[in-house]
């Protein structure tokens, strides 16, 4: 009999479809065909892109000229602007502002043919430092509430190009979903004086079943009521509200938690599209006792169809002890 | 006279731009499809294209990426009816990307910029 599961954060309920006994194996995953020819984010084409707003490079290179590491450039054409006051404005009982806000491209490689999962870990690790460095500085933009930071990966998951790369989006506004999540973390916070993130890594950690790994300072698991099969979340285990507090020597152990997560999903099932999301606190916040800042995974093996956009439920084939269990006894 | 290669399946944009572009004193070249323009610019000399986004066959997108594959420096504006194609990073090798209206102000200014 299906299942269905509540996430205790947001509340939102999931069908476990349990029957369908699906394995990693059983999922068709169609290979994007590489259309090779012209790309944007290769190293000797940083003239076609804007100007980078940071770079990791050896000591002496001149801006946008090839021999990067790592670069993040404003979007060509972005979905928000960042030129522009916030002008807020009433219409009747609708709100409205101007479209000010940052939308940016963190290319993680020079190569092509490099991909995330597989990136060294050294190349890796900017990655992550680049996403706090680029939140630090959008914080002290007064206009902008949140950094929203993700990642598509495969034309499934919404990536419109091969050339490994992550994005960010600066908001004037807190996101719903971020909102929702504050409001759940507070509201068990209020009832419990505890994070919940805190102690769902806690009661993880004892169970051990939806475990996938695990090192000093971070775990990775499948959260009770995953919206998507192979769904993970990394968290550190110590409590911490905001990525950008991340001491520099816990980027090692970040990055090394994270590669073999995704190296276990690529594993179970080669190729597989996903986005990936951080979740932290809003730009400027103290640090917060009942929020938790961690990523999510999301590997992109069902749609979202009628029933999930009417319901707001999810149906997962997968109980995710069973794709825990997958994730953990793969050979890397 | 500076040669620009439109791009499009409409044809009623075809009539609005040679008209506009030619008062301007540029010589309009056609293509209906985007591989009608890739042939086209295998024996045309061309200062500009202007390209849609939206047409049956291969996409301007990917008409985009083989264009800047043969001719890197070639300006390419794209002009789309659409602004999310701008959420498209694949766009970001069109050297301007224009929303279609029938104000061709926008596109006007494009071009002078890339070949007066």
């Amino acid at each position: 009999m299906p299942e269905l599961r509540k996430d205790p954060i947001l509340g939102r309920w999931i069908i476990i479809s349990k029957e369908r006994g699906k394995r990693p194996t059983d999922f068709i995953i169609e290979k994007d065909e590489s259309k090779g020819g012209f790309c944007p984010l290769c190293s000797g084409n940083e003239k076609t892109t804007p100007s980078e707003v940071l770079s990791y490079a050896p000591p002496q290179h001149v801006s946008n000229t090839p021999g990067w590491n790592l670069r993040v450039v404003p979007n060509k054409y972005p979905a928000l602007v960042i030129e522009g006051d916030l002008d807020k404005e009433g219409e009747g009982l609708y709100d409205k502002m101007n479209g000010i806000g940052a939308h940016e491209v963190i290319v993680e490689t020079p190569n092509h043919d490099e991909t995330f999962t597989y990136l060294p870990k050294e190349r890796m690790k900017l990655v992550f430092t680049a996403f706090r460095d680029r939140l630090i500085d959008l914080a002290h933009d007064a206009r902008f509430k949140y950094v929203m930071i993700f990642k598509n990966h495969g034309k499934a998951a919404g990536a419109s190009l091969e050339h490994s790369h992550s994005q960010l989006v600066a908001l004037p506004i807190l996101p719903r979903m971020i909102t929702s999540e504050l409001e759940g973390c507070l509201a068990y916070y209020k009832y419990k004086e505890r994070c919940i993130f805190c102690d769902i890594i806690h009661q993880e950690r004892n169970q051990r079943s939806r475990v996938v790994c695990e090192n000093d300072h971070y775990v990775a698991f499948v959260p009770f009521a995953p919206r998507s099969p192979f769904e993970m979340w990394v968290l550190p285990k110590h409590h911490s509200s905001s990525y950008v507090s991340l001491d520099y020597y816990l980027f090692d152990e970040l990055t090394e938690l994270f590669a073999e997560c995704m190296r276990r999903l690529d594993k179970c099932i080669p190729g597989v599209p996903y986005n990936f999301v951080l979740h932290t606190a809003p730009l400027r916040s103290h640090p917060l006792e009942h929020f938790h800042w961690h990523f999510e995974i999301m590997p992109k093996l069902t749609s979202i169809a009628g029933f999930e956009w009417g319901s707001g439920f999810y149906i997962n084939p997968i109980p995710p002890e069973e794709a825990a269990e997958f994730l953990r006894e793969v050979q890397l | 006279m500076k040669n620009i290669l439109l791009v499009d399946d409409e044809d009623s944009i075809h009539l609005l731009y040679r008209e506009e572009f030619e008062e301007e004193g540029y010589k309009v070249h056609s293509a209906f499809s985007a591989e009608e323009a890739l042939d086209k610019l295998e024996t045309l000399a061309v200062d500009l294209v202007i390209l849609d986004i939206n047409m049956p066959g291969m996409n301007g997108l990917d008409a985009l990426r083989k264009i800047k594959e043969i001719n890197p420096a070639l300006p390419v504006i794209l002009s789309s009816a659409y602004q999310e194609f701008k959420q498209d990073l694949s766009s970001w090798a069109s050297d301007e990307y224009v929303v279609k209206s029938a104000n061709l102000d926008e596109l006007k200014g494009a071009v002078k910029r890339h070949i007066s």
